[in-house]
């Protein structure tokens, strides 16, 4: 069955009304995990985005047809280990263990039950939504927020513009555990994403997977609506966001990038990053040229 | 055929967790707690004891880890102390919260700063707004039995509220006293088979805390607090059942020694009631009419059956291994106060504290305690005595 006839074809796991903005990456994303997972999982979705657009329930409302939990920020990947250990207890190991979370509950100040979960190898996948800040109390700067980027915490202001510091790379960080399996995505590849979430669903089976996909976020971000696939597909064209997946220690190129854009081109109609000069492009060019020449050569064989 | 052993307070929380039969266990080491892992650890790894065991990397993933497993359908045991349980506040508030019974023992250390890893009270004292049942325990005997008794009242459909066996860090985690290990089947005839629904199961999908609208949030906190009150029932009920599996019985949420026709009275909690209890004979013996009300239970607080205990003092004072910032006095000395109500106008009473950080609660302090107190002329609060030196 092609990709497209998967999306086509299995029901959908999240509710069809949700209070998403237009254009949000989170809810494409969160859309076909569920849908993938199917039914037969346990969901952890932890405030966020996605918890705020109701997926989680909200009032009297559900928000998906499957059983979910709506974990702190900080303990969704321990919350889940504990949900897989009493499911392989009960030998019910075909219960698909899921979270769905943003890039502060996964980065920030849910990093440490992530490494704690990851190391032990807990059986789940782990979905991280990086939408590059804390989107749902408007668009504060999370670890994962790119250099020069205008947050409501690091605004362009004229004695400083923007963020400071490069993106933590938690992906990699992530790889480095030792874990079943790691990969980036990018709902701009959907045939590429939608592979890598099954091959994560697989290897939950055997420990931990962790996903981590590119989430454009028109509201926080300032784009249009409309722009968000293309944004994306301009975040792995530039190498802003370069797609790999790393399987017990091997790393692959899902996506080899002969001809990349220019950081230039990626940032142009994104009015976070409206206000960076020269100088601060030529920095993010150098370092996304860095993470990529790492990247390269991991997937090197 | 029970068993006869000297055991740490320690040994007897993990032993009294492992004859529950758990599903799982997490939990992050720290002392005074940490031989209770260890002793897990050993059961479980050598074949003992059938349970899954997660070694987390903190004690905020521990209480995660078991809210987790028990939202999932399984009986779960921790155990911490001091800078742990602070640590673990976030998901500890939310496991009484969610309604997710289980059993945490709690072996007492004072709160940091100053630096410190001894014993006190003030760790469990500073959570009990928390809405978990909180028992303290005079003998190790008494941290097994209750760790048994405390699946049985937390699992109780009445009841649903998380249960910590607390117990003086050091003085009861690390010494070792006379003790009854029940057979596995004698714990098996006494609390039965984890029998809760999973809350989190593909067979019975729904959204486990959901956002919540403050007229249903209002009713959900409305149930904890009447639970918590049926709770004292069950308490007595629970402590009975005990009694006649294993002829051993506490009295339930507060244990009255030698009240009878006592004017005065100490009242405390945890292993400090053991020289309480010395002096009380020592003092009776020279004809001072003292008597030892120990709490046993601080969530529920066990109200009525303080005010009945008190009923006919003079006297009292109120010993607290911990304070309460803003009131100088002792928690407990607090809410005895505030238990008593109108009662409390005709008697003299005044909050003891000692013990903090380690330092010995001795004979020479309570004799203290008592003789000032026999001194007391007028009724009415007297002021803080330290216990020091």
């Amino acid at each position: 069955m092609s990709y497209i006839d998967t999306i086509k074809k299995l029901p959908q796991v999240m509710t069809p009304g949700s209070s998403a903005c237009q254009g949000c990456g989170g809810e494409l994303i969160t859309r076909r995990v569920m849908q993938l997972a199917g039914n037969n999982s346990v969901f952890a979705v932890p405030p966020g985005c996605m918890a705020g657009a109701g997926v989680d329930g909200w009032s009297y409302q559900n928000g998906c047809t499957a059983p979910i939990h709506i974990t702190l920020l900080d303990n969704t990947a321990s919350f889940l280990s504990g949900v897989s250990e009493m499911y392989q207890r009960k030998g019910r190991g075909d219960v698909n263990i899921v979270a769905i979370a943003g890039d502060g509950a996964t980065a920030d100040c849910g990093f440490q039950s992530l490494s704690g979960a990851a190391e032990r190898g807990a059986k789940m996948l782990y979905v991280c939504y990086d939408n590059e800040g804390y989107m749902n109390t408007g668009f504060q700067r999370s670890s994962t927020t790119s250099l020069g980027s205008r947050t409501s915490t690091t605004p362009a202001g004229s004695a400083i513009n923007g963020k400071e510091q490069n993106a933590k790379y938690l992906p990699l960080i992530m790889s480095m555990h030792n874990i079943e399996y790691c990969a980036t995505a990018s709902p701009s590849h959907m045939m590429d994403m939608v592979g890598k979430i099954k091959r994560g669903l697989e290897c939950s089976k055997r420990g931990f997977a962790y996903l981590h996909i590119f989430s454009p976020c028109p509201t926080g971000w300032s784009f249009r609506p409309d722009e968000s696939i293309d944004v994306a597909r301009r975040a792995v064209r530039s190498n802003i966001f370069p797609l790999w997946e790393c399987e017990r220690g091997r790393y692959y190129l899902s996506f080899d990038n002969r001809e990349p854009i220019t950081v230039r081109e990626f940032v142009k109609s994104i009015g976070k990053f409206a206000s960076l000069g020269e100088a601060e492009l030529n920095a993010l060019q150098a370092s996304t040229d860095s993470r990529w020449a790492l990247i390269k050569r991991l997937c090197e064989r | 055929m029970s068993e006869v052993k000297a055991l740490t307070g320690n040994k007897c929380a993990a032993l009294g967790a492992a004859l529950c039969r758990p599903d799982l266990s997490a939990a992050y080491p720290i002392t005074p707690q940490s031989s209770v892992v260890e002793q897990l650890a050993d059961m479980v790894y050598s074949g003992e004891l059938d349970a899954r065991m997660v070694q987390v990397e903190s004690e905020h993933s521990a209480m995660s880890v078991v809210q987790g497993a028990a939202a999932a359908g399984g009986r779960v045991f921790t155990a911490t102390s001091a800078q742990g349980l602070a640590l673990m506040f976030e998901p500890y508030f939310r496991m009484s919260t969610l309604r997710l019974p289980m059993v945490m023992a709690i072996a007492t250390r004072e709160m940091t700063s100053p630096e410190t890893i001894w014993s006190g009270q003030q760790d469990a004292m500073s959570v009990r707004e928390a809405g978990w049942i909180q028992c303290f325990c005079e003998t190790n005997q008494e941290i097994l039995d209750m760790i048994l008794q405390g699946y049985m009242l937390t699992e109780d459909p009445r009841v649903l509220i998380p249960v910590n066996v607390c117990y003086d860090g050091f003085y009861s985690s690390h010494l070792v006293e006379r003790v009854e290990i029940p057979s596995q089947a004698e714990a098996d005839a006494f609390l039965p088979p984890y029998s809760l629904p999973a809350k989190l199961d593909p067979r019975t999908p729904q959204a486990l805390d959901p956002m919540t609208p403050g007229e249903l949030l209002m009713k959900y906190r409305r149930d904890h607090l009447e639970s918590m009150r049926a709770a004292l029932a069950v308490i007595d009920e629970v402590d009975a059942k005990f009694a006649a599996a294993f002829g051993r019985s506490y009295g339930g949420c507060v244990e009255s020694y030698r009240m009878e026709g006592a004017d005065l009275a100490i009242v405390t909690l945890g292993s400090a009631c053991g020289a309480a209890r010395d002096l009380v004979d020592e003092l009776r013996a020279a004809g001072v009419r003292l008597g030892l009300v120990k709490l046993r239970f601080t969530r529920p607080f066990p109200a009525e059956r303080v005010k009945e205990a008190l009923a006919g003092v003079k006297g009292f004072a109120v010993v607290d291994r911990s304070v309460s910032f803003g009131w100088d006095a002792g928690p407990m000395y607090v809410e005895t106060c505030a238990a008593l109500g109108e009662s409390l106008a005709g008697k003299a009473h005044f909050s003891a504290i000692g013990g903090l950080g380690g330092a010995d609660i001795s004979m020479a302090h309570l004799r203290e305690t008592a003789l000032r107190l026999a001194g007391l002329a007028a009724p009415g609060r007297a002021e803080t005595l330290w216990l020091m030196d």
